[in-house]
């Protein structure tokens, strides 16, 4: 049943951005593409993930090899891209290989900015388009079942995803680090740069903070707060202002600080230890560097915060070491898993023939003996049920076993037709 | 009997406090879980063994220096367990159990049989007693908090915070929390020193003076008073408070160490 499972598709690692934004369908597409696939018999389960980032093929099929192909060959000629220019570019794996590429992928593993958290969203939305066009069954439920909990598991035992990766997001965890909650804080954008923009967005993405902007053109600084649902204030209320926030952001071009010591120093003067926290990312700095020795005041420039955001990554690479073994171990349990799935079937419907064997002995013996009192009934009963459960102790236990060393088909078929099961047994029992 | 079980609870403080600080330098959680469950068994020896102590002496187990201090951090390890839990306050520990040890550490020799003088021990001896230790209880805290602001205040100000910063809880709530502990403490330790001091101005008369714990209490006092009321009236927060905090902290060493280490009329 693993053999028969495979993974294909091209991601930032092996294709160019311009093929992954051809390929990537949208959502009728998706379907009309899945119907395809899983009609024609193709495929027996299939699952689309299209992003950015990746246009992956997650399958089930008799031939992989032919399924991989044909997928491909269908998604390419809803652009015009033949498959033989897309071969070079796409990856395929198969069995445990493709269990593992589906667990990385989810826990994020695979992604470019390693860590981040959209990629497990998009695996589950390419899940429920599968599952509303029917063609996800057992292996693909088990599969990505199992991937999201190991995602989940990544997450919440490593810290591949914990902190800052941008910029941004670095100034509002030091934020963090400073204030008790950010919720209520009052944030002044100075400038108007895109990057300090950013950084306000993010701030107020973690509470309410009201937002102050104060832009030398005072049509620009209106412009941004409407779009920040803050307040223009005039840029000589400048100080003003920052008396009373909690956090300044400055991106202006001015080319020699805006901020000095003496205008700091004033603005925490009554302050009674409030801590202010300036986010420098202007280049050249806004904000002269020794402010930063006032007490209760803390400066950082863009370089501070990428430093910041390398440290992260570093330890995000080192947590991903972590993660990677943790797939690992997930990889071999569900191979075991999928594999000693592969044999219930079987073992199910031997028990099934020899129980109906059994009944009908039994009934006939009974039909012979019809003065039998309760206790030779009984006797009889237990007589058959032993028999029959010796019988199937030694197939049953060899099916499993070889399921756990992964020929569980050969010993499948050899007991199928020793026994004369009826048909062949394949896939596993409903999930 | 209760030697050995406080022994017990003094190698899990140990380890705690080991793999506490092992958990800031770290940024995971394996061993700041470990550090909790280990101060949790700690405690619980801890609590077995002033109970035991009692028994054992057929007594209060809080009439001399050893037994006292042995209460007090009794009560920080208990008080240090629950902020931890219901704050989140994770990295408290790694900052409060050093203290318990270092104080800890010294009570085997001092525990055994040391008593105050029988003509002291009064209903009005242990309520001095008890005030005094939850307010010592809280300055240690106050102490381990102070000690953290420092550090998270100096990771902010490289600006090249590292992990030890993201163990740690946020300035803000570092300065509340010193202030809060500080708040709590003082009127404990007012009313419990003025309470020895009127008990004993009457029965040791001039030796009162001599005693170099009395001495040495009022010098903790007036530097806490100092600090609080600079904190409240001169609105001082942040690093000045925190310095404050520490000299007081050193004062307080320095007054249990003069309790034990010369002989007064407390007894030891």
């Amino acid at each position: 049943m693993i053999e028969r499972l495979f993974v294909a598709g091209l991601s930032h690692r092996t294709a160019p951005l311009e093929v992954r934004e051809q390929l990537a369908l949208d959502e009728d597409k998706l379907r009309e593409v899945l119907g395809d696939l899983a009609g024609r018999g193709t495929c027996a389960e299939v699952m689309i993930v299209s992003t950015c980032n990746r246009v992956e093929v997650y399958g089930v099929a008799d031939v992989p090899g032919e399924a991989r192909s044909a997928a491909f060959r269908r998604m390419g000629s809803q652009r015009g891209i033949g498959l033989p220019a897309l071969e070079p570019l796409l990856y395929t794996k198969y069995g445990p290989e493709a269990v593992q590429h589906a667990f990385r992928v989810a826990s994020s593993l695979d992604s470019m900015i390693l860590g981040e958290p959209q990629i497990l969203g998009q695996v589950k939305d390419a899940f429920a388009l599968a599952q509303s066009c029917r063609t996800v069954g057992p292996v693909l439920h088990s599969l990505l079942s199992q991937a999201f909990a190991v995602a989940k598991r990544v997450r919440s035992d490593t810290e591949v995803g914990r902190h800052a990766v941008s910029v941004a997001f670095a100034a509002v965890e030091l934020a963090r680090r400073i204030f008790d909650g950010l919720d209520g804080r009052s944030v002044l954008l100075v400038g108007a740069g895109e990057m300090g923009e950013l950084a306000a967005r993010h701030l107020q993405d973690q509470g309410t903070l009201p937002v102050y902007v104060a832009n030398r053109t005072s049509s620009r600084a209106q412009e941004l707060a409407r779009e920040l649902s803050g307040t223009a204030v005039p840029f000589e209320e400048l100080f003003a202002v920052m008396a009373q926030v909690d956090i300044v952001i400055t991106s202006t071009a001015a080319t020699e600080p805006i901020v000095t010591m003496a205008d700091a120093a004033q603005a925490i003067h009554g302050r009674r230890g409030r801590p202010l926290f300036f986010i420098d990312i202007a280049v050249p700095r806004n904000v002269a560097a020794e402010v930063n020795d006032l007490d209760g005041v803390f400066v950082y420039d863009v370089d501070d915060l990428r430093s910041v955001v390398e440290t992260n990554l570093r330890e995000r690479m080192r947590e991903a070491q972590r993660a990677e073994a943790l797939v690992e171990r997930e990889v071999t349990k569900f191979a075991d898993r999928l594999r000693s799935l592969e044999v219930v079937p079987t073992i199910v419907s031997l028990r099934e023939k020899l129980e109906e064997i059994r009944q009908a002995e039994l009934a006939r013996a009974l039909g012979r003996l019809p003065g039998a009192d309760d206790a030779t009934r009984q006797a009889l009963e237990a007589l058959s049920q032993g028999i029959v459960n010796k019988v199937l102790h030694a197939p049953t236990v060899k099916l499993r076993d070889s399921s756990k060393a992964g020929h569980g088909r050969r010993w499948i078929e050899v007991i199928s037709e020793l026994f004369g099961l009826g048909g062949k047994s394949r896939g596993g029992p409903e999930p | 009997m209760n030697a050995v079980v406080f022994d017990v609870a003094l190698t899990a403080y140990i380890l705690a406090a080991t793999s506490a600080l092992v958990s800031l330098a770290w940024r995971r959680d394996t061993f700041a879980r470990l550090a909790r469950e280990l101060t949790l068994g700690g405690w619980v020896c801890h609590t077995v063994a002033i109970v035991l102590r009692g028994f054992e002496l057929a007594r209060a187990p809080v009439l001399t220096l050893a037994e006292l201090v042995s209460v007090m951090l009794w009560v920080v390890v208990f008080v240090d367990l629950w902020m931890e839990r219901r704050h989140g306050l994770h990295a408290l520990g790694a900052f409060v159990l050093p203290v318990v040890l270092a104080l800890g550490l010294g009570l085997p020799t001092g525990l055994r049989d040391l008593a105050l003088e029988p003509r002291a021990s009064s209903a009005w001896i242990l309520v001095h007693v008890a005030l005094v230790l939850v307010g010592l209880a809280a300055l240690v805290l106050n102490f381990g908090s102070a000690l953290m602001y420092l550090l998270q205040e100096r990771q902010l100000k490289t600006r090249r915070p590292g992990s030890l910063s993201y163990r740690m809880p946020s300035l803000e709530m570092l300065d509340r929390l010193t202030l809060a502990t500080l708040t709590a403490a003082f009127p404990f330790l007012t009313v419990g020193l003025a309470l020895g001091f009127a008990r004993a101005g009457r029965a040791w008369s001039r030796d009162l003076l001599l005693d170099p714990l009395a001495l040495f209490s009022i010098v903790m006092w007036i530097v806490y008073a100092a600090t609080l009321s600079g904190r409240v009236v001169g609105h001082w927060h942040g690093r000045r408070a925190a310095y404050f905090s520490i000299v007081g902290f050193c004062v307080l060493l320095a007054t249990l160490g003069a309790g034990v280490l010369f002989q007064g009329r407390h007894g030891s």
